[in-house]
Formats: structure tokens, C-alpha cells, sequence
């Protein structure tokens, strides 16, 4: 790895576990190896949104070519947001791609990532199911994406009715989390979610 | 999970102190100490190999790191340290530090620019104000004015010869006024 890269995560990762944010919990940083390549980072689900109480595990991968080009970041929790798939955690952030400034840090891209969370952009979607639910059932989708804090992030609001709706399609022998994205993508209709699995 | 390691007591405020103003001078790339330090218009310090890469990086969009205001290789400023003579680490092929502009300082009273290589302006400067120049060379010999140079100093020097070059311009244009 570039000299530059390693040094740089090194005095990174030194200031953002003095940072405020980490006294706070709102964000945490971990090495994953000790050559500075790869972290796992975590971000708190911010108050008053559907993901509140939830705590999201990323994976951030440093590139030999940082800071000059960003940091590869996605989601290993399952999350529920327009602007993140929820099959592979893949994000599409402005910051990670093209609005990338060298002087960014750790630090700041996981506070761009939570204010993602506070502040969809439904129109520069990754994931489009979930960009259509939320422009066109916003109610629906803050329950589902509360749901899926809940059951992959430690949130603290349980949905009985669509945990009984997904107890159904298990029952019929479908797996858990595929039975979850199904009932999610068709706003919960169970009817459709099955035809859709059977289909 | 690293635990956020809290600044115990033993650190006093002093070292703390210290360490915000090293920082004041880190590269806003590399976070280390800038060398070869250039500053944008903007006001962002950075290492000159560093800011230059990241200009490599990005042809097409050469922005700030730090605010995303433009920026161009052609304006930045070096910034010249008293220990930044000292040699330089020359692993890194970047083209040289782009060099310092250097504008001439404002006039601050005294003669106006003064200087042997556009004598001709001010020769006709010197006639068009002869009877002054005269006049003043003249009641002010023997007692020098309270705001003259000291004595000895290049600008005492240098006055005193604008003044001879008055008298003798004066006189000469007098000779000419007579023989005309
Ligand atoms: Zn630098
Ligand atoms: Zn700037």
C-alpha cells in the first residue's frame, strides 16, 4: 500500500476516536487489519427517523490511491433506504463517487452517511423499489424501514403484524429475509408478496 | 472495538496548545506537517506534491480538497518558512513549486520612483517644477527639514544628491533662458 494512505488512516483513525461523535456513540471506527486497509466503521440511526435506536455496520475498504480517490464504503447491516441496496449494501453518496475531496476523512464520510439517513435523495436512487415506495407511500415506507432497523440493526420497534406476515410465507418454506423483501416490496400485501415468490 | 482513548489528566493544557498550533500547519492532505507548503486562494494550505497529485488525479475537476472553490496549479502561493531552505525529500517527480509573484511595494512618499533608468521623465519633471524645487532646495540649505534622513543613510545620501541634480537643472535652465 502506498506510504501516503497508511499514514493518513493512521492519524485518521487516531483523531476519530478522540472525535466528539465517537464520545457521543453517534459513530465508531475499528481496524479490520493492522496495514491500515481496511476498517469497519458503525453509524447510530439518527433520532427521528425510521432508523433511530439502530446501529449500521459498514464496511470501508481504503484504496492504495487515498486520499486522492475515496474509500470504498457499504452497508453489512440490511437497511431499508432509497439511496442504499438493500441486497448488497451498495451506497450511492456524491461524496464516494465524483464529489470526493481529498481533505475528507473517515470521520466525515460516516457523518455524510448518517445525514444520509436523515435526508433520502429519491431521485439519484441505488435501490429503486425502495425510492418508489418512499416518494409514493412515505408512511408505508417509514414502517418498513423501521421494521428492518428492528430486525438488522437493534432497533427498538418490533411490527407484530408484519412479523405475523412473515411468519406466513416461512411457513410455506420460504426463507426469513426473502420473505422480508418480498412483503416489503409489495407494501406488505401479503397476496401479492407470494405470488410473486410462487411466480 | 477501539475504545475512544480520553485524554487522561496528565495532559495539561500547554501540550494541548502546542498541538493545535502544529496543527494549524498540517497539509489538508496528508495531515502531516505541509512541505513544500502552498496555499489556494482560498486560503487552504497543502504540501505542494500533495495538492499537485490531487490535481493529477482529477483533470477535469480541479477543485479545492478542502471548500471545492476553483483552483489551478498556476494559483496557488508557496509559502516560504524560515526553515524552508533546509533539503527537500526529491522522491516525488512534480514539477517545481510554482514560484512566488512579486509586485513592486506602493510609493510611500519621498520621490516617486525615483531611479536612473527613466531619467527623462523626471528631468522633465524636475524643469516643470523648477521654481519649487528651486526655491526649496534654496531655503533649506544649512537646515536640513525635520523630516530628511539621517544623516549617512543611503536615502540621506540619495536626497542630497536629488538635490544637487535640481540646483544644477535649475541653473542650467536659467543659462538657457539667458542665452535664448
Ligand atoms: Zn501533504
Ligand atoms: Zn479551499
Amino acid at each position: 500500500m502506498a506510504n501516503i494512505a497508511a499514514q493518513r488512516i493512521k492519524r485518521e483513525f487516531k483523531e476519530v476516536i478522540k472525535s466528539e461523535e465517537v464520545a457521543k456513540c453517534a459513530i465508531k471506527v475499528e481496524l479490520v487489519n493492522d496495514n491500515y486497509t481496511e476498517l469497519k466503521g458503525e453509524i447510530a440511526g439518527p433520532p427521528e427517523t425510521p432508523y433511530e435506536g439502530g446501529t449500521f455496520v459498514l464496511e470501508i475498504k481504503v484504496p492504495e490511491t487515498y486520499p486522492f480517490n475515496p474509500p470504498k464504503v457499504r452497508f453489512i447491516t440490511k437497511i431499508w433506504h432509497p439511496n442504499i441496496s438493500s441486497v448488497t449494501g451498495a451506497i450511492c453518496l456524491d461524496i464516494l463517487k465524483d464529489q470526493w475531496a481529498a481533505a475528507m476523512t473517515l470521520r466525515t464520510v460516516l457523518l455524510s452517511l448518517q445525514a444520509l439517513l436523515a435526508a433520502a435523495e429519491p431521485d439519484d436512487p441505488q435501490d429503486a423499489v425502495v425510492a418508489k415506495q418512499f416518494k409514493e407511500n412515505q408512511d408505508m415506507f417509514k414502517q418498513t424501514a423501521r421494521h428492518w432497523t428492528s430486525i438488522y440493526a437493534g432497533g427498538p420497534h418490533r411490527n407484530t403484524e408484519f412479523d405475523l406476515k412473515i411468519r406466513r410465507l416461512t411457513d410455506m418454506g420460504i426463507e426469513d429475509h426473502q420473505a422480508r423483501v418480498a412483503l416489503s416490496s409489495y407494501n406488505w400485501d401479503l397476496e401479492r408478496a407470494t405470488e410473486q415468490l410462487f411466480s | 472495538m477501539a475504545a475512544a482513548n480520553e485524554p487522561g489528566p496528565s495532559r495539561n493544557n500547554e501540550e494541548k496548545e502546542k498541538e493545535k498550533d502544529e496543527r494549524m500547519f498540517e497539509c489538508n492532505i496528508c495531515l502531516d506537517t505541509a512541505r513544500d507548503a502552498v496555499v489556494s486562494l482560498c486560503g487552504h494550505l497543502f504540501c505542494w506534491p500533495c495538492l499537485h497529485q490531487w490535481l493529477e488525479t482529477r483533470p477535469n475537476r480541479q477543485v479545492c480538497p478542502v471548500c471545492k472553490a476553483a483552483i489551478s496549479k498556476e494559483k496557488v502561493i508557496p509559502l516560504y518558512g524560515r526553515g524552508s531552505t533546509k533539503q527537500e525529500d526529491p522522491r516525488n517527480k512534480v514539477p517545481p513549486r510554482p514560484p512566488g509573484q512579486r509586485s513592486e511595494p506602493e510609493n510611500n512618499g519621498g520621490f516617486p520612483g525615483f531611479g536612473f533608468g527613466d531619467g527623462g521623465f523626471h528631468m522633465s519633471f524636475g524643469i516643470g517644477a523648477f521654481p519649487f524645487g528651486f526655491f526649496t532646495s534654496t531655503f533649506n540649505f544649512g537646515e536640513p527639514r525635520p523630516s530628511a534622513a539621517p544623516r549617512g543613510t543611503p536615502q540621506f545620501e540619495e536626497e542630497q544628491f536629488v538635490s544637487k541634480v535640481f540646483l544644477w537643472v535649475a541653473i542650467m535652465f536659467v543659462c538657457w533662458l539667458l542665452m535664448a
